[in-house]
This record gives structure tokens, C-alpha cells and sequence, in this order.
């Protein structure tokens, strides 16, 4: 009985062993590849951030200005509406009733007509102010 | 022959026990094996948190546009006794990585010891450091704060010193919330940097035009406190260590306190209407000086024999102020501008706010001065607080650098109707008044010019002028106030020599206000769009 246990905990014991030192092997693996997941993510992070930031200064509006003053032949005047939301059209009938759309047929009735382009909103210029105004309109005092 | 069955002997026992205690040691690494395998143990936390750097958190506008970052970096150190040739690995890291050569050839020349050899590495310049394989290089890691968009907004962000700690500006105010183990949100402020631009941009030009010894000015919602801009001239390359020539880190919209001149006639009136000591179209004398005491009072030209509050107000008399100022008083003048918060520090998240200076014997003759703007100073932003109040109905508001975008609920200081003269003689300013340049069609804007001579040698000197103007739009439901200060601005051909806030500072504001109004979404007023169909 005796030996059959002592054999039976033997077994176990070299089994165990062999568990433990598999997972001790496969832990260490793995530590080592998190390491290198984390140190990936770190860097890609850090390469995120730099692109990031790189992004915010080449994006930044004094150079986009200067850029734009360099290489394109635009000036530096006030950001203008160029129209009010009430002077915007009235919303236009649906090109096609749901009803049309699905009743649609392949073929082009003989007597379609084209439909009429709507005229564009045209921009509205800026009110310009003569300089003989803008002085006249100088007021000295405090 | 009968089976003889020995007795247990005490060797027996022990090793019983000792393969029971075995087995249980077995049992207990076997299932702890079997949790390992099936449930699976996890990576414990701090190994996790060592991996990453505690960083400082990004600094965004209201937008998400990035204003400061914690970017990677590397210190270079080299051990010069692994080299061959000393000489050739002195050119090789100079040119990598911009290091001077000649400091470098004279550190190896020792070859001893630890040299360092470039602080501060970009990953794309590590990695051409790499590629040299040079032996004994050490990097050692670490973050630089860095700011993208440079001198923009630098005077309010402030700056970090070599340890990422905070030393000035919104970097030092908001250290806690900044700092953290891991994982920091971006900090969220309230500048809207296109707004921030085009205030920098205009002021810039103004200060150039007006060749200024300085130049700030504020963009403020006057309904959250929000600062959407700040701006103070001379600036400075915050990503630089070094100042150059004409740069300065002081910022003068909070650090300095001035004497704002006429642009304080906001708070006399702001108070005789509220104590119904004028009505606005009552005649004041304003035809000769205005005698106080030993002191007479002068107006910058002379305006008539009398003229109507709300045109004293928009032609910015100080004789008539002077008298307004009187009916009230320095017993009621002092406790008004102390409940508006001009009379103590202000509290925000920047952390370099001046105190105001007022006269310790506040008297008749210092409540006359005070009325229109001279004898008591103020920093820029406490200003701006102040007028918001004025005109966004009579609530106190509290500037505020971070992003909040819901009404501030501040204490009533005036009534909605004072408010709302205010706001008239405002307009008044601007239609009818010394503010006329600041007009931008279709945005009715509103405003007071301010104009004060410095102090200099115990006597305010005439030609060093403090010029400013505080506009306001849209005038009828205000929410958004600009503010701009020329520091001894100096008139030209276009203003015909004069420097005074309404020549100087107010068309700098409508420009502004005409840039920054669309961006901001403010529709313009349907008169002017009937008239300009």
C-alpha cells in the first residue's frame, strides 16, 4: 500500500513538476511578449502624439496665412456672410413624390423637359467704406 | 501460519505524515496551477503602470485643437573611451543630431568618463542615432512639454520648467489637474485659437502701426466668462529656453495694473443710472473747466456749452462725468466699484493676477478722477469682468480660462434695466461718438474708448497715452465682449497724428469684431442684410 502511494505521489510530484516548470516557461514567453506589445504600444503611442502635434503646428492659422499670402494670390480681408438665413430661398418642392419613385418606370416619358437650374446665391459683397468716409467718420477724444 | 500484521512503528507514522502533508502541498500547487492555466493569472497592475511615463495631460482649445503636449524625448550621453577614432564620432553625432562639433571633439578628447552629447532627442533624430551604431551611446528617456502653436497664446498657457512641472501661466494654475499616475484627459480651456489669432494678428499690426511700446488685448464671453482669447504683447517663443532680444514672458492683461482712463466712465455711469442721480437726456455744463477743490478738470477738446448724459457719455466729457460722478459720490462710488470686483484681486486659473491700486483717502476730488478713469488701477482682465457685468444684464461673472459653456449664475449687481441703458450709450459711442471706427455694418457693435495719460515723474505726462477701446456685439443681446489696449501708441498720417483710443484701438477692435464675429456664429442684424440683399 505503501509503495503504491509512495509510487502514486512520485508520479504526481514528476507531473507536477512538469506543469509547473511548462507554465513558469510559457509565463516567461509571454511576459516577454507583453513586454514587447507594451513597449510597441508605448511607441506607437508616442508616435501618435509627435504626428499629433506636428499636425497642430503645420495646421496653425498664422502659417496657414503666410503660406496662403506666399503662394496664392489671396488677400487678407474679413470673413464676410455672404448671405442671412432669411433672405435664403424657400425650401423647394421634392424632385420626385415618394409615390413617383415608386411607380417609376424605366422609360422617359416623350415629353419630359429638363428642370430649370435654379439660379445660384451670389455672393453679397462687403459694403466697402471710403477712406474720405472712414476719416470723416474719426472722431477725436477720449 | 498466521499473517503477522506489525504494528504501525513511529518511522511509519512520520512518513505518513509526511506524505500527507506532502500531498496537500501538491494539491494546493496543483489547483493554483489549474487557476493559472484556466482562469489565467493577469499582469498585475503596477507592471503596467511602470511602463508608462507619468506625463503631463494635453492642453486643448474648445475645439480639441492641441495647445500643449508632452512629446518623447531622449537625453544623449556618450562614453567617449569605446570610440576608435574620438574625431569621426564627434562629426557623425554632431551632424544626427545638431550638436556643435567642436564641443563635442573637445569632451571626447578626454576619453573618459560621460559626455554629454544633446538633450532632448526627437524619435526621428534617435533613430538617425541609431543607424550610426556607434558603441557607447546611452539615451536616457524622457517628455518635453511642447507648444505647436509657439508664441500664440503663450503669455496665458505659461510654461514648464526641465522637470514638467508647471512655473507660470495656466501651466502652474492648473498643475493638479495637469499632473497625474496615468491616463490624463486633455484639460479643456476656453480659447477658440482662431479667435485667438485673429486677435494676435490684429493686435500685432496695430502695435506696428502705432510703433507701441506694448499691446493686449481680451476676447470674452459675457455670459459663461469664457475667455476665448488673451493676447500680450511683446511675446515669446515658449518652446525656447531662451528669451530673445524685445521678447517679454510678462503678461500684461493680468500682470499689470494701469489707469484706463475714460473707459472707466462705464462704471460712473453704470452707477448714476442704477441710483437715478442723472436721467440721460439732462443737460451738464460742459463749456469751461470743471473747478474741484485746488484742481480744475479738462476735456480732451472742447464740446459746447452743455451737452446731454448720454452725449457726455458718447463724447467722453470728463467735466460732465466729473459732475455726474459728484451726485454720488465717494461714499457710494467705492462700495459700487467694490461690489463690481474692481476694488480686489481677481480670482481665475491664471495664477499671475495683479491687485488693483486705489487711493487710501478715497475723497471728493479722487471720486471726480476715479469717474473718468484716472487715480485707480486695474489689470486689463479685471476690467473686462467688470464691464461683462455692466452689460450682460447686471450678473457678476467670473473669467474663467476653462471650457464652460453654460450662463454663469453670478450675484445681481444692476438691474437689467441699467444694463440695458448701458448698452444704448454703447451704441451711442459708436454711432454718434468717439467710437465710430469700431462701427462693423451689420453686427451693431457697441463700446467706450478710453484714452489715459501714464504717470511719470510724480505728473501724468501728454504724450505717453494708455489707448483703449472695449467693444461689445451684438449690442442688443450682448455676448461677446473684445477688448484692446495700446501700450504709448504713436499717431500717424492716418489717424492725423492723433493716438488717442478712438483713432488706435477702436478700429483695431471692429476689425477683430468683423473677423472673429462669423467664426463665432453671430448672424448679422436683418437691416443690414434688407440693404444689402
Amino acid at each position: 500500500m505503501i509503495r503504491t502511494l509512495n509510487f502514486a505521489f512520485v508520479a504526481i510530484t514528476s507531473l507536477a513538476c512538469l506543469g509547473v516548470y511548462r507554465t513558469a516557461e510559457q509565463a516567461r514567453v509571454d511576459q516577454g511578449a507583453l513586454k514587447a506589445t507594451q513597449a510597441a504600444i508605448v511607441r506607437e503611442n508616442n508616435m501618435l502624439a509627435v504626428l499629433g502635434a506636428e499636425w497642430a503646428r503645420i495646421t496653425q492659422p498664422a502659417r496657414i496665412q503666410a503660406l496662403t499670402q506666399r503662394h496664392l494670390d489671396l488677400s487678407d480681408s474679413p470673413t464676410v456672410e455672404l448671405s442671412s438665413l432669411s433672405q435664403l430661398p424657400a425650401k423647394e418642392l421634392p424632385l420626385t413624390a415618394e409615390g413617383e419613385i415608386r411607380n417609376a418606370k424605366a422609360v422617359i416619358p416623350q415629353n419630359a423637359v429638363p428642370r430649370q437650374a435654379l439660379p445660384a446665391v451670389e455672393p453679397q459683397p462687403t459694403p466697402a467704406q471710403s477712406t474720405d468716409a472712414t476719416l470723416a467718420a474719426f472722431h477725436t477724444g477720449t | 501460519m498466521p499473517k503477522h500484521v506489525a504494528a504501525p512503528t513511529l518511522i511509519r507514522n512520520r512518513i505518513a505524515l509526511a506524505a500527507l502533508f506532502s500531498a496537500i502541498c501538491f494539491s494546493i500547487i496543483a489547483a493554483r496551477l489549474i487557476e493559472v492555466m484556466v482562469m489565467g493569472a493577469g499582469v498585475p497592475a503596477n507592471r503596467v503602470a511602470s511602463l508608462v511615463h507619468p506625463m503631463r495631460a494635453d492642453l486643448v482649445d474648445r475645439s480639441g485643437v492641441l495647445i500643449a503636449r508632452d512629446l518623447p524625448v531622449s537625453d544623449l550621453y556618450a562614453t567617449p573611451a569605446t570610440f576608435w577614432d574620438t574625431d569621426e564620432a564627434a562629426h557623425q553625432l554632431a551632424q544626427a543630431t545638431g550638436a556643435d562639433e567642436s564641443l563635442l571633439k573637445r569632451g571626447f578628447a578626454a576619453k573618459r568618463g560621460y559626455v554629454l552629447v544633446q538633450r532632448a532627442l526627437t524619435p526621428d533624430r534617435r533613430e538617425a542615432v541609431m543607424h550610426l551604431g556607434l558603441p557607447g551611446l546611452v539615451f536616457e528617456e524622457g517628455y518635453k512639454r511642447y507648444y505647436p502653436s509657439g508664441r500664440i497664446v503663450a503669455h496665458a498657457v505659461g510654461q514648464v520648467d526641465t522637470d514638467d512641472h508647471g512655473v507660470s501661466g495656466l501651466e502652474l494654475g492648473l498643475e493638479a489637474r495637469l499632473r497625474g499616475e496615468r491616463d490624463i484627459a486633455p484639460v479643456q480651456l476656453s480659447f477658440d485659437m482662431r479667435v485667438q489669432y485673429v486677435l494676435e494678428h490684429e493686435i500685432e499690426e496695430a502695435a506696428r502701426a502705432f510703433r507701441t511700446k506694448a499691446a493686449g488685448g481680451i476676447v470674452l464671453n459675457v455670459r459663461t466668462g469664457e475667455v476665448l482669447a488673451l493676447a500680450s504683447m511683446p511675446d515669446y517663443e515658449p518652446n525656447a529656453r531662451k528669451l530673445e532680444p524685445g521678447d517679454s514672458i510678462r503678461n500684461r492683461m493680468t500682470q499689470d495694473v494701469y489707469e484706463l482712463g475714460s473707459i472707466f466712465k462705464i462704471f460712473a455711469f453704470t452707477e448714476a443710472i442704477e441710483e437715478h442721480t442723472i436721467t440721460l437726456d439732462e443737460p451738464f455744463e460742459v463749456g469751461k473747466p470743471y473747478k474741484l477743490g485746488h484742481y480744475y478738470i479738462h476735456d480732451f477738446e472742447r464740446l459746447g456749452p452743455t451737452l446731454p448724459a448720454s452725449m457726455v457719455f458718447a463724447e467722453s466729457s470728463n467735466i460732465g462725468t466729473a459732475q455726474i460722478e459728484m451726485r454720488s459720490g465717494p461714499l457710494k462710488q467705492k462700495p459700487f466699484l467694490k461690489k463690481l470686483g474692481l476694488l480686489d484681486p481677481l480670482k481665475t486659473e491664471l495664477p499671475e493676477v495683479a491687485s488693483p491700486l486705489y487711493p487710501r483717502h478715497w475723497e471728493v476730488v479722487e471720486a471726480a478722477t476715479i469717474g473718468y478713469g484716472h487715480g485707480i488701477s486695474v489689470n486689463p482682465l479685471g476690467f473686462v469682468a467688470a464691464a461683462a457685468t455692466v452689460i450682460n444684464g447686471g450678473t457678476s461673472i467670473r473669467p474663467t480660462f476653462l471650457k464652460h459653456e453654460e450662463v454663469q449664475q453670478g450675484e445681481r449687481i444692476i438691474s437689467e434695466e441699467t444694463s440695458r441703458a448701458m448698452r444704448q450709450l454703447m451704441r451711442l459711442v459708436v454711432t454718434d461718438g468717439t467710437g465710430k471706427l469700431a462701427d462693423v455694418p451689420g453686427y451693431d457693435v457697441g463700446g467706450k474708448t478710453g484714452t489715459a495719460e501714464k504717470a511719470e515723474n510724480g505728473s501724468y505726462a501728454h504724450h505717453l497715452l494708455i489707448s483703449s477701446f472695449c467693444g461689445i456685439f451684438p449690442i442688443d443681446d450682448p455676448q461677446y465682449l473684445v477688448f484692446i489696449m495700446l501700450d504709448e501708441p504713436h499717431g500717424n498720417k492716418q489717424t492725423g497724428g492723433f493716438a488717442t483710443g478712438g483713432a488706435t484701438a477702436a478700429p483695431a477692435v471692429g476689425r477683430v469684431i468683423a473677423k472673429v464675429a462669423p467664426l463665432l456664429g453671430v448672424r448679422r442684424n436683418d437691416t443690414f442684410a434688407a440693404a444689402n440683399p
